[in-house]
């Protein structure tokens, strides 16, 4: 019974304190710019780069909130897959320190490897059965563009983000980022490689959800 | 008589070489024609066959190009898709070398130099670089300088373009190579498109070994070279001539691709350019081939040789066929005129042994007539032999007259005849000779008429005719006689009453020793009329029967009217 009490105490305080300290939510829409292409169904995304500016085509948005948040105590892992001669998926925002691993599901080799000054890397050949999944930590923020020397159309885009509070946009520019902790932020949307928009300021306050649109 | 005898064999090879000049006239200008346009179009041919098979040599050499330029492009646009020299181009232009190093590893040709006929130093790159989407040079690394192969800055500035194509470019570079020779890279600049986007965004710039330029020894002299930058590279050592040739050739591009005659050396040679990079935005290179046409030079010498040779053989024989004709040829005439000169001798010969007898016959009759013992009927006798010799003397005359003529001995002089003095004097004879019959005669004639004639022949005619007239006239009939001139010629017709000549017989009455059914009782011997038309073709005129009917038989004698003055010429 000595044991129990102090347990229950401390479970009703946690109980208590998540109460307390509900998480609050942003939601809204980005203004996206035009498809390159006609909407299809399944569309896949692609990464183009016209000028020197890398984005994704039917265009997406990441949505991220600024801040001074602690690192995870444990590294993030993410996944981008290599199914069908393509990238799933082509945009992929991260926090910093996180491991993205890179399974290889086709029956052909492919060869990962980036330019990006954010994370220069060569994977090297492999293939499905290659153990462990190769992976590469992104310890730099900044945009890394995903290549295969193998399949020269292949291509994706990691955005390192030093926050662990962001999302994808939907294709049609409508978002909804959510277990953010109240307070005061500056919230951004990156659109792509040369255009993020300015830093909105945003306070949170505990289980309420602010709406806000970049236009 | 020695000269007569030979007269007819030389008149007759006379008449053989002439035929025989004749037909080596018609013979030898076919054969020479023949000879000449088969010689053109053998030497046409020749040259045709000599041009078609360089121009098949020509087109075997661009054959093996077109495959090799083919392979070098297709390889360059295998580089240009590399995911890392894209990357790189985009993200990291810094190690943009780098990474082309590593991915051209397999076309950049060793730095130690190949083997002469290494095959596969041809599709081995020699240098490379990268242009940016403006077609400015992206310089390597200094530390690169060795992998990405050895070029000046005024050379590599020779590679830059005024932006980056959007086809693949081809085009030539003079350079130094490693071991300070001069050396020619053919080069060709192939986009680099993003995959994206499908936008220029840059070019790679490969060098190459360009296709052997040497002078080919087994295709017959052909000496083959590059033309650029105002330049000829690789034209072998005796086409040091060429320059300003060529230069002229690739001024008129249109007229490249056609061969041009040019003397080289002395030699007339064929030269051919052709324009290697059409539309490239590099400067115009040409391939400059050189032929030799010296082979086709002695070929067709010695085709002439052959066909003049052919033509002399060609000529020879028909010499010897012409001549052989010829004789065949004048068979029949040598015949026709060894007749006729036997003819004529027998008439020349009969003429003068009948002439001496005959009048040793008159001198002794008339001897005999002179005696007083004889009686008259003895008298009459002699005096009708008398008669007789005079007739056989005049007969003589004739055939001597007409033997002359076919021998053709008988040659008139013309001259200005007065007709109407003779007309009157052959009329007096006519009127002094007894008149059994009292033939009427009738005359109607200018005052003075003068023809071409020679007097005594003219006198023999008109008196053969007048002869005739009165002899085939009827007991008291008429002989007319008319002459004219017309401006041309002058006429004279006469006529005479009595039987006339069957239409049958008007065709022969000219001919020797003919006489018509009417002279059965009539002096003479056929000659007369013969004589007479022979005479009339003499004076350049004709003598015809003009009609023969209704007891009217009437001639017409034509002669040249005389020119006023005496102008006239052998006849």
């Amino acid at each position: 019974m000595s044991l129990c009490r102090p347990l229950i105490c401390t479970l009703l305080f946690a109980a208590i304190s998540r109460l307390a300290s509900a998480p609050a939510a942003i939601e809204g829409r980005v203004s996206l710019p035009k498809a390159r292409t006609a909407p299809v169904v399944n569309q896949r995304y692609e990464i183009i780069t016209k000028g020197g500016v890398i984005a994704t085509n039917p265009p997406l948005a990441v949505v991220y909130l600024e801040g001074s948040f602690p690192p995870p105590p444990v590294p993030p892992l993410a996944q981008i897959a290599q199914k069908g001669l393509t990238f799933i998926p082509t945009l992929l925002p991260v926090q910093v320190g996180t491991r993205v691993e890179f399974p290889n599901f086709d029956d052909a080799f492919h060869n990962i490897f980036s330019f990006s000054p954010a994370k220069r890397f060569d994977l090297g050949r492999y293939r499905a059965s290659e153990k462990p999944v190769p992976s590469v930590v992104f310890d730099e923020p900044g945009l890394v563009t995903l290549r295969c020397d193998i399949h020269e159309h292949m291509r994706a885009v990691i955005l390192v983000l030093p926050t662990p509070h962001f999302v994808v946009t939907e294709a049609d520019g409508r978002y909804r980022l959510e277990g953010l902790p109240p307070g005061r932020y500056a919230i951004r949307a990156w659109l792509d490689s040369r255009t993020t928009s300015p830093a909105r300021p945003v306070e949170l306050h505990e289980g309420a959800t602010v709406h806000l649109d970049f236009p | 008589m020695t000269a007569r005898r030979a007269l007819a064999p030389t008149r007759v090879a006379g008449f053989r070489t002439k035929l025989l000049v004749a037909i080596m006239l018609v013979v030898s200008p076919i054969t020479a024609l023949g000879l000449y346009f088969a010689e053109r179009d053998l030497a046409a041919g020749v040259e045709q066959e000599l041009q078609r098979s360089f121009e098949g040599k020509l087109e075997a050499r661009h054959n093996a190009e077109a495959v090799r330029h083919a392979a070098l492009t297709e390889r360059c646009r295998a580089l240009v898709r590399k995911p890392r020299i894209q990357g790189a181009l985009e993200e990291f232009q810094e190690a943009l070398y780098d990474v082309a190093d590593d991915e051209l590893r397999d076309i950049m040709e060793e730095p130690v130099a190949p083997r002469p006929g290494d095959e596969a130093s041809v599709l081995s790159a020699r240098f490379y670089r990268f242009l940016t989407a403006q077609g400015e040079i992206i310089t390597p690394p200094s530390g690169r300088r060795s992998t990405v192969g050895l070029l000046t800055g005024e050379e590599e500035a020779r590679l830059a373009l005024p932006a980056a194509p959007d086809q693949p470019q081809v085009g030539f570079l003079s350079y130094q190579s490693a071991d300070r020779s001069e050396s020619v890279a053919e080069v060709i600049a192939t986009p680099i498109v993003s995959g994206q986007t499908g936008e220029v965004i840059a070019a790679l710039v490969l060098g190459f070994k360009p296709f052997e330029f040497a002078t080919d020894q087994t295709a017959a002299g052909i000496a083959t070279g590059l033309w650029f930058e105002g330049r000829l590279h690789f034209a072998g050592a005796n086409a040091d001539g060429l320059t300003a040739d060529v230069a002229r050739a690739v001024v008129a591009p249109d007229r490249a691709g056609s061969p041009r005659r040019i003397p080289l050396n002395g030699e007339p040679h064929l030269l051919f350019c052709k324009l290697l990079n059409p539309g490239s935005r590099f400067p115009p290179a040409y391939e400059v081939c050189v032929y030799p046409l010296a082979g086709l030079r002695r070929q067709q010498r010695r085709l002439r040789w052959r066909v003049l040779g052919l033509g002399a053989g060609l000529l020879l024989g028909g010499l010897v066929a012409s001549q052989f004709l010829a004789r065949r040829l004048s068979v029949p005439v040598e015949k026709l005129a060894v007749d006729s000169e036997r003819a004529a001798r027998f008439s020349a010969d009969a003429s003068h042994q009948l002439k001496t007898p005959v009048t040793v016959l008159r001198a002794g009759l008339e001897e005999w007539l002179a005696r007083e013992k004889i009686t008259p009927g003895e008298a009459q006798e002699i005096s009708a032999l008398i008669h007789q010799t005079y007739r056989l003397s005049s007969l003589i005359e004739d055939l001597l007259l007409l033997s002359r003529m076919d021998a053709g001995a008988l040659k008139l002089e013309l001259t200005r005849v007065n007709l109407t003095e003779l007309i009157e004097a052959a009329l007096d004879d006519f009127g002094a000779r007894p008149d059994d019959f009292g033939i009427k005669v009738e005359t109607e004639f200018p005052t003075a008429l003068h023809i071409a004639g020679e007097k005594r022949y003219t006198a023999i005619i008109l008196q053969n005719l007048l002869e005739n007239a009165r002899k085939y006239n009827r007991p008291h009939g008429c002989v007319r006689l008319a002459a004219g001139g017309d401006g041309v010629a002058v006429w004279l017709r006469i006529g005479n009453t009595g039987r006339t000549i069957a239409p049958a017989a008007q065709t022969y009455i000219f001919e020797r020793f003919h006489r018509g059914t009417a002279g059965e009782n009539v002096p003479g011997y056929g000659l007369g009329l013969n004589l007479a038309r022979e005479l009339a073709r003499l004076h350049q005129g004709d003598l015809r029967l003009l009609r023969s009917e209704n007891d009217w038989t009437e001639f017409e004698v034509r002669f040249r009217l005389a020119p006023p003055s005496s102008t006239l010429t052998p006849v």
